[in-house]
């Protein structure tokens, strides 16, 4: 649905981004990571309008960016406030209709969200009395409000305790479930994992990196197994493997080994039943995290 | 164009709707009419309502005249020792003794003035104009000539200025009633091009540090952000300006008929009536010469302004002169991070409005039709000033329109300019701003 080609921008003294292309695709929730000054925040304003591209294009449903598209996007920035004397129903209200709803659908949207949003009676509340949590939240809904295609959100857990994070978590992947798609900036590495269909990563205003979660993780698969188990044996000198670590656990052993050859797990456990009780028994897949930290080192 | 009505609405009526707007709004007629009462009071009871008693005590031979008591100050001889009376002053109830001794008539000196308490400024000016007058008045009648020639030498004159308007009629003017109208606009066109310039500083600013500008302008153009915020203002400004004059009108009439009495009304209307005769030229010369009330003179002065026209042009010139600046202050805005900052660009945005406040003052009101005071109000970063200020003295058309001609073609291209200043200026945080940076600024694509 949303495919950037080739994007350059250059500023003054530097170049933001450095021949940037990727696909977002329909309905799925995209990540755009990098560690920070990378070009994210750059790439976001080009895809919002914010700024133009010094070449390379964007192409949004198939038709070239532009000016109607502004009402179709939702974007929650990283540096995010409001305006402090105002009240947040009317806030919101002026939000939403900058984006386009007649007062009276917004207004019927806002009552909506706010209840599910458990900030209900919040209306004529001054955004200089809520705390910082309780102002992301109307942030995140005057994000959604106006019911964008694409929603880029930067950052949109920073600043939530535990209980709001996941709130706010299962409206994104309630949304998404109704086809909504998300681009998603973010350094938190485990809620990539958990939300993340794709992503790209952006290293120095390159892209180094992109693909599906999924088949990320699996090249990065290095034939490393992790047990638990009860028994006297070590597997020192096993011909299958090679053992990496080794650890106490709480009710016995643990060790993380490598496969050796052609050798299957299968074959490993095979060997081990005979020798130990197994207690637990799991491959050992890097995290997003590492491999985050493995190329931006690079 | 919807995006922007939006936006004009909410910097409207966030303003409109705060306190301080409504304190200023309601305060500052008030404030007005008060001093518009105080001018009332003085011109109907005169400043000095207490007479000085003085007691004189004269050693001088030459000078046997004696000093005339005004309504000011009583003089009375008196034929007592100096020393003896000065010992019982407290005691005696004369407020000064004037010790006249026997001076050389062509160099007065060793004149003392002895008080309870010490004389102002203005009673020994009194009192050496009124010896002044009587030591002339001797060496005049020295010379041979007589005292009825002295008494008809003694004239008491009240200048009626007019001037040939435009259509070639005769118009009764007063250039004191123009230099007070001129000083007027002056300072209200200089305050509200401050006042409102600011409000869009501030405005930005706030925006700024706040980061609501990332949401904003995800869903609209930075040009269309801050001309929704200017023209808001702007009309917040014209909000003022309406209900300030409205209020001004209404509480002056209303304190007018409360606390000025009935005679002293006539009197007000007997002195302005004295002054407008029906006969235009010598009669009314006559009266206006008769008249000892400069009150009535500029009042009828006033009336004959063309005060609508004052008030349309000085509109104008605020709009104008608002747009001028207040783009250049969103551009400032839009560079810094916070208010402290915004010192070193204040001062070159500052500098001409200053200048035009300061030299539309001085040399326009003193010369408003040379040279100074057309190229002041031509230049469109002085013209709002120099303009309104010229106006009450009478402008041709041709140099009105010029001028406005001018200013509007200013504010476009000031406006153009500073937009592309701030599309750039509002994402930039934390980075110290400098001219040469906004000189870069401009220059972006996009």
């Amino acid at each position: 649905m949303l495919s950037v080609r080739n994007i350059v921008k250059q500023y003054a003294g530097h170049r933001a981004l450095d021949d940037v292309s990727l696909e977002v695709e329909q309905g799925k929730i995209f990540g755009l990571l990098g560690p920070n000054g990378a070009g994210k925040t750059s790439l976001i304003r080009i895809i919002t309008q914010i700024t133009a591209p010094d070449s390379g294009e964007v192409i949004f449903n198939g038709q070239k960016l532009n000016s109607n598209h502004i009402n179709q996007i939702g974007y929650l920035p990283e540096e995010r406030g409001l305006y402090k004397k105002m009240e947040i129903g009317e806030q919101v209200l002026y939000l939403a209709k900058l984006k386009g709803l007649s007062t009276a659908e917004a207004t019927k949207r806002i009552k909506y969200w706010f209840d599910k949003l458990n900030i209900g009676s919040w209306w004529n509340k001054k955004v200089e009395d809520l705390s910082k949590g309780m102002q992301q939240k109307v942030q995140f809904l005057a994000t959604i409000i106006h019911n964008p295609e694409l929603i880029i959100l930067d950052e949109p857990f920073s600043g939530f305790d535990p209980v709001n994070a996941d709130l706010i978590k299962n409206e994104i992947l309630e949304l998404n479930a109704k086809g909504t798609t998300f681009i998603f900036s973010t350094h938190r590495m485990e809620s990539v994992e958990e939300l993340c269909d794709n992503i790209a990563l952006i290293d120095k205003s390159k892209k180094i990196l992109d693909g599906a979660v999924v088949d990320i993780k699996a090249s990065y698969r290095n034939n490393t197994y992790r047990i638990e188990f009860n028994g006297d044996d070590n597997f020192d000198n096993s011909n299958l493997f090679d053992v990496l670590e080794k650890s106490d656990v709480k009710d016995g052993k643990c060790i993380k080994f490598k496969l050796k050859g052609n050798y299957t797990a299968n074959d490993a456990l095979a060997y081990m039943i005979s020798k130990v009780n197994i207690n637990h028994f799991a491959e050992v897949i890097p995290s997003m995290n590492d491999i985050f930290i493995e190329h931006v080192k690079r | 164009m919807n995006k922007i009505l939006l936006i004009i609405k909410r910097e409207y009526l966030s303003r409109v709707k705060k306190k301080s707007f409504l304190i200023m709004t309601f305060l500052t007629p008030l404030i007005i009419a008060g001093f518009y009462g105080l001018i009332i009071y003085f011109s109907i009871k005169g400043i000095n309502d207490k007479t000085d008693k003085v007691a004189v005590i004269n050693e001088n031979k030459t000078l046997t005249e004696k000093l005339a008591s005004n309504k000011n100050v009583t003089y009375e001889y008196v034929d007592k020792s100096f020393e003896n009376l000065k010992k019982n002053l407290n005691k005696s109830d004369y407020d000064y003794i004037l010790y006249l001794p026997d001076f050389n008539i062509d160099k007065p000196e060793g004149i003392e003035l002895i008080g309870t308490k010490q004389a102002g400024l203005t009673l020994d000016g009194r009192i050496s104009d009124s010896i002044e007058d009587l030591i002339r008045d001797y060496k005049l009648k020295k010379s041979g000539i007589s005292q009825t020639d002295l008494d008809n030498l003694k004239s008491k004159v009240s200048i009626l200025t007019k001037k040939i308007g435009n259509t070639g009629k005769e118009e009764n003017s007063s250039a004191g009633a123009s230099t007070i109208i001129a000083f007027v606009a002056g300072v209200l066109m200089f305050m509200f091009i401050m006042l409102y310039g600011v409000q869009v500083m501030r405005g930005v600013i706030e925006e700024k540090t706040s980061r609501i500008i990332e949401i904003m302008i995800s869903s609209v153009k930075p040009f269309q952000l801050m001309m929704g915020k200017i023209i808001g203002i702007a009309m917040v400004g014209l909000t003022q300006f309406l209900l300030w004059i409205i209020l001004t009108f209404s509480i002056s009439a209303l304190a007018v008929s409360i606390f000025v009495s009935k005679e002293d009304a006539k009197k007000i209307v007997a002195s302005s009536s004295q002054v407008t005769g029906t006969n235009p030229g010598t009669q009314q010369f006559q009266a206006a010469a008769r008249s000892d009330s400069p009150f009535g003179n500029v009042q009828k002065s006033l009336e004959n302004l063309d005060l609508g026209k004052i008030i349309a042009v000085f509109v104008f010139y605020f709009l104008g002169g608002y747009l001028f600046y207040s783009a250049l202050y969103a551009a400032i805005g839009s560079a810094v991070d916070s208010e402290t900052e915004t010192q070193q660009f204040m001062m070159p945005v500052m500098m001409p409005l200053l200048l035009g406040y300061a030299l539309s003052l001085s040399v326009v009101t003193n010369d408003p039709y040379g040279n100074v005071a057309f190229w002041l109000s031509m230049i469109p970063f002085t013209a709002p000033i120099a303009m309104v200020v010229r106006l009450p003295y009478g402008v041709p058309g041709w140099e009105l329109a010029l001028s406005m001609a001018i200013l509007i073609i200013g504010f476009i291209g000031t406006v153009w300019f500073a937009a592309r200043i701030y599309r750039v200026g509002i994402l930039m945080y934390g980075k110290k701003a400098s001219f040469k940076e906004m000189v870069k600024w401009f220059w972006y694509k996009g």
